[in-house]
């Protein structure tokens, strides 16, 4: 991966990552969407387990799979609780074959202001820490127009106790 | 049952639906329940502390307990650590034998835990001990992969020959490896084996699990603010579907659902047998075709071992869950995703998004299940009102009847000597 240092492809990349995850922290699901290509985006949270020694999926979605998630999320007795998700972009390189696509990394922690999950009278308006780990993204950059689209996403988590879970993606 | 008995059964319920509805006051409130005693638990068995320390004694240091799959030590010189039965620290290590063996995993001069990573290899030295050792760190005792001291640093000038190596082997632990695969431990050298435990409960699960070998392709853990009991409690009841709406669209509103037959086993086993879901139902699902040896495409059934592990399979992954209690407010929930040894990439692939989507921590109705106990756990805290909970469904045995519930709690009276209706009262009064 050769490393970027074109000011206007790092703008561009770290504008639509950020603007991608405040769509995600509105709860803004068709936002986000709208930032992802939708023939071929596909997102995925993994980890690497020491208890068993293995990477594992925990979610592996395409764009399809993503819509439909967030369409029936209404249907599902959830955990309310808004969640925050602060990426910081850290490391961007050209990828494939004509070096037109980019690899971004960048750093996130999600954090959950409590709602509904718990004990709400006691508990609701708390904030923790819920989850650190990686962003690593793909993305196809148009600088005629200004604008990139995810090609992928893979959340990489370090964090493997995530409390009850969660309904919505990080 | 008979027409004449059906027919007086019918009148008495529409009498019931007949009776006028009220609020209770708290006399009313506390009254208990107008039901066989085999028919409700009061809640103290969730909240007491003396109950919980008794449910260890008598209940996790003498009954099996799963531990871990043979896959996270699959070879030679592996080790895989765990708590159990309020967290006594065990370590299982495979021999150069190949064998499985589980030891107390505390040093016998200063008590200190010997090994203390999830996982690994004992062929990697320690800093301050040897390969294919387990060394404590904090005086360099060293063991072998059998439980043998093999190392007392200056042990003859500070011992002479008052004490040595022969002396100051681990505690071993009994332990089997069955079931698909699982380490089984139980901490009482005496007592049943793990087959006359089991007994015949997992007869209609045997050509799944034991046709050919499993392997682990999923661990996720949490420490959930609830009672171990209530967690089990969910995966005993079917009731609670209407909870998930995965299961009301794959499974509640397809045809011969509400005939899937609950069986209970010896000892406080209990399991629902296979029934056909249509997973093609939920929205982004899909048919599941890929399966284990002998199960049908699209089925599922479930096995609950008492007092904490539940096998359940469908069709293409089994999922087992592991309760560990840590006390009576707190359980260690550990899920384990399995798969066949055989798979392909591709297979492996599939059975993943299978398990992810129900089970997984960003599944559909994993969530749901831990959200329910933990709101239980604070509702029935102790003071909090929360008195009794009724457990008295009778549907000719079939899914939504909470004869599983009620076949737990009878084997937890004949361990502990009391009744859940009333724990302060002991069987014989």
């Amino acid at each position: 991966m050769k490393r970027i240092v074109d000011p206007q492809t790092r703008q561009i990349v770290a504008d639509t990552i950020y603007d991608s995850s405040l769509a995600l922290n509105d709860e803004d699901w068709n936002g986000f969407l709208g930032f992802c290509d939708n023939g071929s985006f596909h997102y995925r949270i993994v980890n690497y387990s020491p208890e068993i020694r293995k990477e594992q999926c925990w979610m592996d979605r395409d764009w399809k799979g993503m819509k439909s998630l967030f369409d029936l999320l209404p249907k599902h007795n959830s955990n309310h609780s808004p969640l925050t998700r602060h990426a910081t972009v850290q490391r961007l390189g050209h990828d494939g074959a004509d070096g037109d696509e980019v690899l971004a990394t960048s750093l996130l922690t999600v954090y959950r202001t409590q709602l509904d999950g718990m004990n709400s009278h006691f508990e609701s308006g708390q904030t923790i820490l819920f989850a650190v780990g990686k962003y690593e993204d793909r993305l196809r950059v148009d600088l005629e127009s200004g604008s990139a689209v995810l090609l992928s996403r893979d959340v990489k988590l370090d964090t493997r106790q995530i409390d009850v879970g969660s309904h919505i993606p990080f | 049952m008979n027409d004449v008995a059906t027919e007086e059964k019918l009148k008495a319920a529409s009498a019931a639906a007949e009776r006028p509805r009220r609020t209770r006051n708290l006399e009313q409130w506390s009254r208990r329940p107008a039901l066989p005693e085999t028919h409700y638990v009061d809640t103290r068995v969730y909240t007491d502390h003396g109950i919980f320390q008794e449910e260890i004694e008598k209940i996790f240091n003498r009954v099996w307990l799963p531990v871990c799959h043979e896959s996270e030590l699959a070879e030679p010189y592996d080790y895989r650590t765990a708590g159990v039965a309020g967290n006594k620290p065990l370590v299982m290590v495979r021999g150069p034998d190949r064998r499985i063996r589980a030891f107390l995993n505390v040093c016998p001069h200063r008590g200190n835990t010997i090994v203390r990573s999830p996982a690994g290899t004992l062929l990697r030295a320690e800093p301050s001990g040897n390969p294919k050792h387990m060394t404590c760190m904090f005086h360099g005792w060293q063991f072998d992969a059998m439980g043998r001291c093999a190392e007392i640093p200056r042990e003859e000038q500070g011992y002479q020959d008052r004490l040595c190596r022969a002396d100051v082997g681990l505690r071993e632990i009994r332990s089997a490896v069955a079931y698909g695969g699982f380490v089984w431990v139980n901490l009482s050298d005496e007592g049943e084996s793990l087959q006359d435990f089991v007994g015949d409960a997992f007869d209609f699960m045997k050509t799944e699990l034991d046709t050919e070998p499993l392997e682990i392709f999923h661990y996720q853990k949490s420490i959930i603010p609830t009672n171990y009991k209530l967690w089990h409690e969910t995966s005993r009841e079917f009731y609670h579907d209407y909870m998930h709406y995965h299961n009301r669209a794959t499974g509640m509103l397809q045809q011969g659902y509400f005939d899937r037959k609950y069986s209970v086993f010896g000892n406080g086993h209990a399991a629902t047998g296979l029934t056909t879901v249509a997973y093609d139902a939920y929205e982004g699902s899909k048919e599941r075709i890929l399966t284990f040896p002998g199960m049908p495409r699209n089925g599922w059934k479930q096995l609950n071992i008492f007092p904490s592990c539940t096998y359940s399979l469908r069709t293409s992954c089994l999922r087992v869950s592991v309760m560990t209690p840590i006390n009576e407010r707190e359980t260690l929930i550990e899920i384990r995703g399995l798969g066949l040894k055989s798979d392909t990439p591709e297979a492996r692939q599939e059975r993943i998004a299978d398990h992810d989507v129900i089970w997984g921590p960003f599944g559909r109705n994993l969530i749901e299940d831990l959200l329910a106990v933990q709101n239980q756990s604070i509702a029935m805290r102790e003071g909090s009102g929360s008195k009794y909970l009724i457990m008295a469904r009778e549907e000719n045995e079939t899914i939504h009847d909470e004869i599983g519930l009620r076949s737990y709690f009878a084997e937890w009276s004949r361990r502990l000597g009391r009744k859940a209706a009333d724990p302060t009262r002991l069987m014989e009064e």
